[in-house]
């Protein structure tokens, strides 16, 4: 281990590219987990409840959808700053901000996935419900099962957004070594040194991990996709 | 059941019930041309869609005693089995595969039982959406088109079952179906619907017979060269 620890530190000249990894993994997973835990029930409520207004807040949420990530940054900087308002739990340059900030990036993502998808099933899967006599319960649960191909692929498009962002992460976290330094920003950083060659090898270690969570995504799936293709 | 002055509108088109009685434990036919509110009539009855006015008594009957059947019927993303046994998972029933056995195999499908869903054909989504409808034994079966795709030997199979359920336990059924020659054969009751209204209803035999209203008389006529056009005639 200390051997290609040694040899990965020696290749990628001093920029810390093993915590980068730990750091981008964690504040992807974190970001990832609170927007799929907000970002599901809220596409699924929005699909299921009529609402005066409910065509606005589909259209705000398409627009945030596609929103720059640097603006999120700026304005969790500005949330975050010693002077903002939630300048009191000082997140600002550490990981909770870079998670916030990638949060408020991915939740409409994954919300306006589900919910067009939804928009398009789940009527069905509800009145399907309704000739079974299912309670409301078991048409919740019916409606996560018929639709967990959909909400995983949502799920893995947010989690590829955050390993991949580098706007939002180097305004909130700053970019510090050991600290709050992604992948990506490490890579922002090796190009601005001229050090191409070690920046496209961090960017194949980063696709690699996305490879690496794609398996394991379809390692989980291969039961049902045995069942799909008899 | 039994509807009263129902009234019910999808965005131009209105559906006007002033009274409808469904007999318990009679086969009944809902009838008419494309358009007239056969599977609004019968979303209705399911409690898939409320009515903007009027009152729905269902005597006593539970939502869960009530299924319905479409034309393109929703499969789970799962497999045959797994289809099939859902309204009894969804009671809290063990379903064991003895008991399950017959109901595929007579329809052919145990072959297919661990095959997904979604893999079938036409015909034989219609036959599983048919048999999941009945093995939970519910009271009122609603069936909207479903047998329209099967070919003729499976037609006679589910009206042979449908037959034998009637004489075990007394079943309402309400047959929605634009082939005449098969309501004929198997109602006891005919609903007819024009336009969004109730316009005949009554005894089968009675109805067909010597019925009053004209729109049904000409509906009678068309569909019944149709089917003389076909080669098949309706006695």
């Amino acid at each position: 281990m200390n051997a290609i620890e040694q040899w990965i530190n020696e290749t990628f000249s001093n920029v810390g590219v093993l915590s980068s990894i730990q750091v981008t993994f964690q504040m992807a997973v974190c970001s990832t987990a609170i927007s799929a835990l907000l970002g599901i029930p809220l596409g699924l409520l929005l699909e299921k409840h009529q609402f005066p207004g409910k065509r606005i807040v589909v259209r705000v949420n398409r627009t945030l959808m596609g929103v720059p990530p640097v603006v999120i940054g700026l304005l969790v900087y500005m949330l975050l700053m010693r002077r903002g308002p939630l300048g009191a739990f000082r997140w600002l340059f550490t990981i909770k901000g870079m998670v916030l900030a990638q949060t408020l990036i991915i939740t409409p993502i994954i919300c306006g996935m589900v919910y067009s998808y939804a928009v398009r099933t789940a009527p069905a899967i509800r009145n399907f419900a309704v000739t079974m006599g299912a309670s409301p319960m078991q048409t919740n649960r019916l409606m996560l099962r018929e639709m967990k191909n959909e909400i995983y692929f949502a799920i893995l498009s947010g989690f590829g957004r955050s390993i991949s962002e580098v706007g939002a992460v180097m305004l909130v976290g700053g970019n510090i070594k050991g600290n709050t330094r992604t992948m990506t920003t490490a890579i922002s950083l090796l190009k601005s040194q001229g050090i191409f060659t070690e920046g496209v090898a961090l960017g194949l270690i980063l696709l690699l991990m996305a490879f690496l969570l794609q398996c394991l995504a379809d390692f989980f799936r291969k039961e049902e996709i045995s069942v799909e293709n008899d | 059941m039994k509807m009263t002055d129902i009234e019910k509108r999808v965005g131009d088109f209105c559906l006007r019930i002033p009274e409808l009685q469904l007999e318990s434990g009679c086969i009944h036919g809902l009838i008419g041309g494309n358009g007239c509110g056969k599977t609004t009539l019968a979303k209705l009855m399911m409690g898939i869609l409320t009515p903007d006015s009027g009152r729905i008594d269902r005597e006593g009957l539970n939502e869960r005693e009530i299924t319905m059947t479409t034309q393109r019927p929703y499969l789970m993303h799962t497999s045959v089995y797994e289809n099939l046994v859902y309204p009894l998972k969804l009671r809290g029933k063990k379903p064991r595969e003895a008991d399950v056995r017959p109901w595929l195999t007579r329809c052919g499908l145990w072959e297919k039982k661990d095959q997904y869903a979604g893999s079938l054909s036409g015909g034989e989504r219609q036959k599983l959406s048919m048999i999941r409808a009945m093995i939970f034994k519910p009271k009122l079966i609603i069936v909207d088109e479903t047998l329209s795709n099967l070919d003729p030997d499976s037609v006679e199979l589910f009206e042979q079952w449908i037959r034998e359920i009637q004489a075990q336990a007394a079943v309402t059924w309400v047959m929605i179906s634009h082939q005449l020659s098969h309501i004929c054969r198997m109602c006891d009751q005919i609903h007819f619907l024009s336009q969004g209204e109730l316009a005949a209803s009554g005894p089968a035999r009675e109805l067909l017979k010597n019925c009053g209203d004209e729109r049904l008389k000409a509906f009678l006529e068309r569909e019944s060269l149709d089917l003389n056009v076909r080669g098949r005639k309706v006695d």
